[in-house]
């Protein structure tokens, strides 16, 4: 019954979603074209970050190479926009296939820095390729208007939402909550934890690296800084956590407020605006640690004593 | 003997340090074998050899006539082999049930693959080792003879052909000691065979068909509850050398 009316209010805000741009000005087109991006960024670091706790900085990596795979499909080889998402997608799952393979065998910290890593050695590849640009950078064709990166950006966080929605009620990711949960228990009740781990970080990937491409193609510029920009994935994890990592709607709505937040205090007090969204950031992880849909779910039975519990639990 | 698992020369060293030396056995189909010994004794080793969460240094295993050495866990799992863990390792964040539902899902020849069906499956099993009331709580709320039950009842979701019991029997009082024991012999008659590590010396007397015991890696003793009870080496290395 409350599922119902869950997925009933989705369908609704996504097809509201989908009118905005016939009534909205450019600018708050262009807003939401950044914060769909964020969103479908922050679902796809869910599905290895939330539902199988690997804390990975790789997927501003996935999301470059989408970028760049659209790019050079585009402008090397000719083809047309919608194949070359295609390309950069798969560029993005072969490299997460071939490099989960390697730095999936490592756990927390451990994970999260080699990773860290990577995203470092990719702009270093890129800035010395002659198909890339080299360190100056691609640019693509303009296409004017932005409603078409709009409804691309709005299509990939329900299909993103969709894959996690799947993911959240199927034996694939019952085991992946299993190898976050405990690993080696996992392992011994018989999860593939290698395997399961590797798709889970090829999924990311293929959402990370469309929204890449769509995010290219609409600025129409790249470079290797700002393309495997480590501060996005930092934005990604920020906004999944924020919302509530391994639930279905959490990260979206986290990047829906903390956008809107970003978004009002740049506008208003544009100065310190980095201090007062840094504020929100530590509020909300002192007092809802496992984010908005964690405080949705208890909030009715907890009351005020839920944020006191977890001021508690944190020690601050 | 219909031999489940034979065990053969294995061994097991951590840099010098021989943890399990040499031990070989046989477990039969629907036989409950105690394995005991002081702590420190390799037992849980032993175990997570057999169950492929350590490689072994040296040595054979068959599981039903077929060599499992170089398996990772979840083969073996899928091959029928369930285990519980001495350390409890519930899955927190999931509810009692769904705790349980994940041996369904996975386990014994790769699981049920039906979330509903795994669920139901759960259900039985909680009921089973009398945890059905707290199938809805977060596992993480669970006390500890509840979590030893826990531990269990993942293991038989499993639908294992082989079960190995890390002391889920330790801190129980009396009755709930006889329920436990209660469990596993009723396990035991479904045709499953059991190898069960126990400190509490009633329990084990009572509950195996045979014993072995371990002491610093190696079997000092093996036979029945009776007979290796008595035997001077094991009362030596649990209690120590009699002054004359």
């Amino acid at each position: 019954m409350r599922a119902r009316v869950v997925v009933t209010l989705c369908v609704v805000v996504a097809v509201l979603l989908a009118g905005v741009p016939w009534i909205a000005s450019p600018a708050t087109i262009e807003f939401g074209i950044n914060m769909l991006l964020l969103a479908a960024l922050a679902q796809s670091w869910n599905i290895i970050g939330g539902y199988t706790g690997y804390p990975s900085f790789g997927n501003s990596v996935f999301y470059g190479l989408g970028s760049y795979g659209t790019a050079v499909a585009m402008l090397s080889w000719q083809l047309p926009f919608g194949v070359g998402l295609v390309v950069g997608a798969v560029i993005a799952v072969v490299f997460a296939l071939l490099l989960g393979r390697a730095v999936l065998r490592l756990r927390g910290h451990y994970f999260a820095i080699c990773t860290l890593g990577v995203a470092e050695v990719m702009t270093a590849i890129v800035s010395n390729l002659e198909i890339t640009g080299r360190n100056q950078g691609l640019v693509l064709p303009l296409l004017k208007g932005n409603v078409l990166f709009y409804e691309l950006s709005l299509a990939l966080v329900v299909v993103a939402t969709l894959v996690v929605w799947w993911i959240a009620r199927s034996r694939f990711g019952f085991g992946l909550v299993a190898i976050r949960e405990n690993e080696e228990a996992a392992a011994s009740m018989g999860v593939d934890t290698t395997r399961y781990k590797i798709f889970a970080f090829a999924i990311s990937a293929a959402i990370g690296a469309v929204a890449g491409g769509i995010h290219a193609y609409w600025i129409t510029f790249i470079d290797p800084v700002s393309a495997f920009d480590i501060g996005l994935n930092v934005k990604m994890i920020i906004m999944a956590v924020f919302g509530g990592p391994g639930s279905i709607l959490g990260p979206v709505v986290g990047a829906f407020v903390l956008s809107a937040i970003s978004e009002v205090l740049s506008s208003e007090i544009s100065t310190v605006a980095g201090l007062f969204f840094g504020i929100v950031i530590v509020v909300a992880v002192v007092f809802m640690p496992r984010g908005i849909a964690d405080l949705l779910r208890r909030f009715h039975t907890y009351r005020w004593r839920y944020f006191a519990a977890n001021v508690r639990a944190t020690r601050v | 003997m219909d031999a489940v698992l034979s065990v053969n020369g294995l061994s097991k060293r951590f840099s010098g340090l021989t943890a399990v030396a040499h031990v070989s056995f046989e477990l039969g189909r629907g036989e409950i074998l105690g394995l005991i010994g002081p702590n420190g004794a390799g037992k849980t080793t032993l175990v997570n050899l057999i169950s492929g969460a350590l490689e072994p240094s040296d040595g054979e295993l068959v599981f039903e006539g077929r060599s499992i050495g170089g398996l990772p866990p979840f083969r073996r799992a899928h091959l029928g082999i369930g285990r519980t863990f001495q350390i409890m390792r519930p899955f927190p964040g999931l509810t009692v049930r769904d705790n349980v539902a994940v041996g369904a899902l996975f386990g014994t020849g790769g699981g049920e693959r039906d979330l509903a069906k795994a669920r139901a499956i759960a259900h039985e099993k909680l009921d089973f080792v009398g945890l059905a009331r707290v199938a809805d709580r977060p596992a993480d709320a669970l006390g500890g003879p509840d979590r030893k039950r826990l531990e269990l009842a993942k293991a038989l979701a499993m639908n294992p052909r082989l079960l190995l019991l890390d002391e889920v029997m330790a801190g129980l009082n009396l009755s709930e000691l006889e329920e436990v024991i209660a469990i596993i012999r009723k396990v035991r008659d479904g045709g499953v065979s059991v190898l069960v590590i126990e400190h509490v010396m009633k329990a084990i007397r009572s509950l195996s068909d045979r014993l072995l015991v371990l002491h610093h890696g190696e079997m000092i003793a093996e036979g029945t509850p009776e007979h290796v009870l008595e035997d001077p080496a094991v009362v030596e290395a649990y209690l120590g050398k009699r002054r004359e």
